[in-house]
């Protein structure tokens, strides 16, 4: 279909891209540590963005028909804003391994087996278990009028276990997850295992949390609180709009020189890589802050043009809606081999008198993120004492500026690993407030 | 199309079949500043294929490939056959039932061209850029209908038309370093005509941006709070209204003794329920996708728990009756539990009463946001009034009401007689399945004593 739409753009005098994609899944889901559902979902679509007399316009469908799909969009392009985009031409793109055939040729009851393997490893006395393992087999296929026409296959593996506990009033929630374009590997379910086993064994225990200014050590899922506000402040749109606190900064050393980020979207192996991005801009390998300067942002091709500089390659969209910014593998410092070498806590906890190890916090992404204040109550959260964690602690809320915080860290853990699109070894902060509720 | 399903139904030799189509035509169209970002129209359709044998777990199919229906309902059935299960899946009982109902789509916005849907939002927002002080807005303008056909083996058919639009918009103010927003967001199940005259709510968003600029942080602490009507509906939906669906205890025996009906959750002045069949609300509608009557169920009456939200397999597990709350976002998910239009009933007297005696205390209003983590909940309010000697008094921001459910809910201590529904955009997300428009509704609510979280604590 995808030609079809490209040749009708192209006899409206127009110029424009397109976005085809085709996704089957394959879920089974485990509830209460048994076998529930099966799935089998297969969507196509395709996206059109054309650009008439200069006026840009944007149209999507599932149902599969071109001439509609290209007149709808000519007539969003009648309202469009002006905008001057130079489509990418065809050129040579990296190579990255971006599909394993034993994951998509694997069988259902390949998927399954590994369901009941994790149910079985991870059951314990008075805990719920929850298993969900995911295979999709995608294609994509960007088509512009300016000669581009890229296509490439992926393949994504996510096997998600999580462990819940009722205790009277108390619930506590663990979970983890493996992903990556190939089937787990023995290791790969160990590691899962094993940092449930991490998080829940001390987590029986509820001990007072402390109070006050103190180290506090986030784990590579804590982060998210840390890195949220980075990542708006490094994207070209908020630097367009005026509102990234990063956006006037480059060259300039804005956090403590140990700390650098990196978008690497040609990392092997994993979901988030791509050898070209939805606008059919080859991918490369983005460095964002390098020791502490800020180097780089990302765009994609509207908001390049906007900000009259180029596309790194980050644009992304689905089959409805027009394009967008996103990262793909964010990286903060340097991918170490393997994943969780070091156990819970990186070996960060040594040093700490009393202080905090945090795994999952409450209403990341609430309130005014940009600025870089953040405020929020624990979810899973553990106090340390003299060096090793003592017991979970419940009610206790934590805030800071990320700006301020990131100037002088503590330290790096040595548990660096995978958690979506994102690689990330604990952080070690000092004089993070802690209150006590 | 009747007769597709009921032929492809046919093809099934499982114990229970059932389909679902859709077919949606959406519009929507956004500002940035007084900058057009886009204005699209999207065509979305596909089926969903849900089958059960005796003894077996869910099959489910989900394409866009309409054409090859009755290949994806031998999927289906294959696929359920592929899961033994010791303790079967049952369905608790629900009467076959065949039904039109095309909802009254209030102007159907397909008829209405893409240019009156910008002019429409670009109104709005310019109230919003009229404002001094404001500095950036964002403003969204999104419409559809989607056509809608449902089968089952059991005789179940039906047939409908379901509209609706959303309004949303953001206002920035920014004077030095200082940032603040106004949201304002409308959802209704209605069409064109619902999107109409909606100017005010946009300028007084803008407005409420510019004076917090000048507004202070409200002091973190415990004190006596007052939840405007958005934000006690937003807190009854988030922090009660999960713990009421019924799959997140049905197979869980300590979740369950947690959720035990004929618990006491809060005073007697309490009652919660949820109610699919209120009508004209985004959460309304006729029956919910597993072919189940929609209803009004009561979940706390007078502090007690009395009962909770069920799809047909929950039901039949606890041995009560479905609710009607079996919900998919789009043929490309299962039904699973989900809230409708959930409320805090109705008290009595007025908010002048409600706060007379506070002689210190803080009034909470609207949401930027709000998560729950099982009993604990953290709500960002999108302004606030202290209360001074039983009066409104100085507008504050930064009003950040975090704590444990059951203790919030046991100090629940009056009610005002002002119940509203909140008629927002936006919507819940469960299970990878958002949004879903829901409705919350209450009347404002004194709650003896919470916790604000306000400056960043030294």
């Amino acid at each position: 279909m995808i030609e079809r739409v490209i040749e009708l753009v192209r006899a409206r005098a127009a110029t424009g891209d397109a976005l085809w994609r085709r996704a089957e899944r394959t879920s089974v889901t485990f509830e209460s540590g048994r076998l529930k559902s099966c799935a089998a979902t297969e969507e196509t679509g395709v996206n059109l963005r054309v650009l008439v007399d200069g006026r840009m316009g944007v149209a999507g469908t599932t149902a599969g028909d071109a001439d509609d799909l290209v007149a709808r969009a000519v007539a969003s392009a009648a309202l469009g804003e002006l905008v001057s985009l130079t489509l990418p031409t065809t050129s040579s793109l990296p190579r990255i391994a971006t599909f394993a055939a034993p994951a998509a040729d694997a069988p259902l009851d390949r998927l399954t087996a590994i369901g009941t393997e994790l149910v079985d490893r991870a059951s314990r006395e008075g805990c719920q278990i929850g298993v969900s393992i995911e295979r999709e087999i995608s294609q994509t296929r960007v088509v512009n009028t300016a000669g581009a026409d890229t296509t490439y296959q992926t393949t994504t593996v996510v096997v998600g276990l999580d462990l819940a506990r009722f205790a009277g009033d108390d619930v506590l929630f663990v979970s983890d997850q493996y992903a990556g374009t190939e089937l787990p590997a023995p290791a790969d379910l160990e590691a899962v295992v094993r940092s449930i086993d991490e998080r829940y064994t001390p987590a029986q225990r509820v001990v007072t949390p402390p109070d006050g200014a103190l180290p506090v050590v986030f784990t590579p899922s804590g982060l998210s609180a840390i890195l949220l506000p980075l990542e708006q402040a490094l994207s070209g749109k908020t630097v367009l709009q005026g509102i990234s606190p990063l956006g006037a900064k480059t060259g300039e050393r804005v956090f403590d020189e140990r700390f650098s980020l990196t978008d690497d979207p040609l990392v092997p192996g994993r979901p988030d890589s791509r050898p070209v991005d939805d606008e059919a801009v080859p991918s490369r390998r983005l460095p964002l802050v390098e020791r502490g300067v800020v180097r780089g942002f990302v765009y994609d091709l509207e908001t390049a043009a906007r900000a009259q500089t180029a596309s790194t390659g980050h644009g992304v969209r689905g089959t409805f809606g027009k394009p967008r910014i996103a990262y793909s593998n964010l990286i903060l410092g340097k991918i170490a081999e393997g994943r969780g070498a070091g156990g819970f806590g990186g070996g960060l906890l040594d040093g700490i008198a009393d202080g905090l190890l945090i795994d999952d916090l409450i209403g990341v992404g609430q309130g005014n993120v940009i600025s870089g204040a953040f405020s929020h109550p624990v979810a899973l959260a553990y106090r340390v004492e003299r060096g090793a964690i003592t017991g979970r602690v419940k009610d206790a809320a934590v805030a800071g500026n990320v700006y301020e915080l990131l100037q002088k860290i503590g330290e790096f853990g040595d548990d660096g690993r995978w958690l979506s699109g994102r690689w990330a070894a604990s952080l070690l902060l000092e004089g993070v407030s802690v209150a006590r509720r | 199309m009747k007769d597709r399903l009921a032929a492809a139904l046919a093809v099934s030799r499982a114990d229970y079949t059932e389909i679902r189509i859709e077919h949606t035509w959406s519009a929507a169209v956004s500002f940035r500043g007084a900058r057009l970002e886009s204005a699209t129209a999207g065509e979305d359709r596909g089926g969903f294929v849900r089958a059960l044998h005796d003894g077996c777990g869910w099959g489910i199919a989900a394409f866009t490939s309409l054409d090859e229906l009755p290949a994806m309902v031998r999927r289906a059935t294959e696929l359920s056959r592929a899961v033994r299960l010791e303790r079967p899946i049952r369905l608790a009982p629900v009467a076959p039932v065949t039904a039109e109902a095309l909802l009254d789509l209030d102007g159907d916005v397909r008829g209405v061209p893409l240019a009156e849907k910008k002019r429409l939002l670009e109104g709005y927002n310019a109230e919003m850029l009229a404002v001094p002080g404001v500095v950036d807005t964002a403003a969204l303008y999104r419409d559809e209908v989607t056509e809608y056909w449902y089968a089952n083996s059991e005789g179940t058919a039906l047939h409908e038309l379901r509209p609706e639009i959303t309004l949303s918009g953001t206002a920035i103010a920014r004077r030095n370093g200082t940032i603040e927003k106004g949201l304002e967001s409308i959802g209704f199940r209605r069409g064109w005509h619902g999107a109409q005259q909606q100017a005010a709510g946009f300028g007084e968003a803008a407005r409420r941006a510019a004076a917090l600029l000048d507004a202070p942080s409200v002091r973190g602490g415990a004190y006596p709070v007052v939840l405007d009507n958005e934000l006690a509906g937003v807190f009854i939906h988030e922090a009660f209204g999960h713990l009421s669906e019924a799959d997140f205890v049905y197979e869980n025996p300590q979740a369950r003794e947690m959720m035990t009906l004929g618990r006491r959750f809060g005073r007697p002045v309490l009652n919660v329920g949820d109610n699919g069949a209120a009508p004209g609300l985004r959460g309304t509608l006729p029956f919910d996708d597993e072919g189940t009557p929609t209803q009004d169920t009561p979940l706390i009456r007078e502090g007690i728990l009395v009962g909770r939200l069920h799809s047909r397999e929950t039901a039949a597990t606890l041995g009560e009756r479905p609710t009607g709350n079996a919900r998919a976002i789009s043929f490309r998910h299962a039904p699973i539990v989900r809230m409708t239009n959930t409320y805090i009933a109705n008290g009595a007297g007025t908010f002048a009463d409600l706060i007379r005696d506070i002689k210190l205390g803080v009034y909470a209003c609207s949401a930027f946001g709000g998560q729950t983590l099982l009993e604990n909940f953290s709500f960002t309010a999108a302004y606030g009034h202290m209360i001074r000697d039983g009066e409104v008094a100085e507008l504050v921001k930064d009003v950040v009401l975090a704590g444990s459910l059951f203790q919030t809910l046991d100090r629940i201590e009056r009610l005002a007689g002002d119940f509203r529904w909140n008629q927002m955009g936006g919507g819940c997300g469960k299970g990878g399945q958002f949004p879903l428009p829901v409705t919350e509704g209450a009347p404002h609510v004194r709650i003896e004593q919470a916790l604000i979280g306000g400056d960043v604590p030294a």
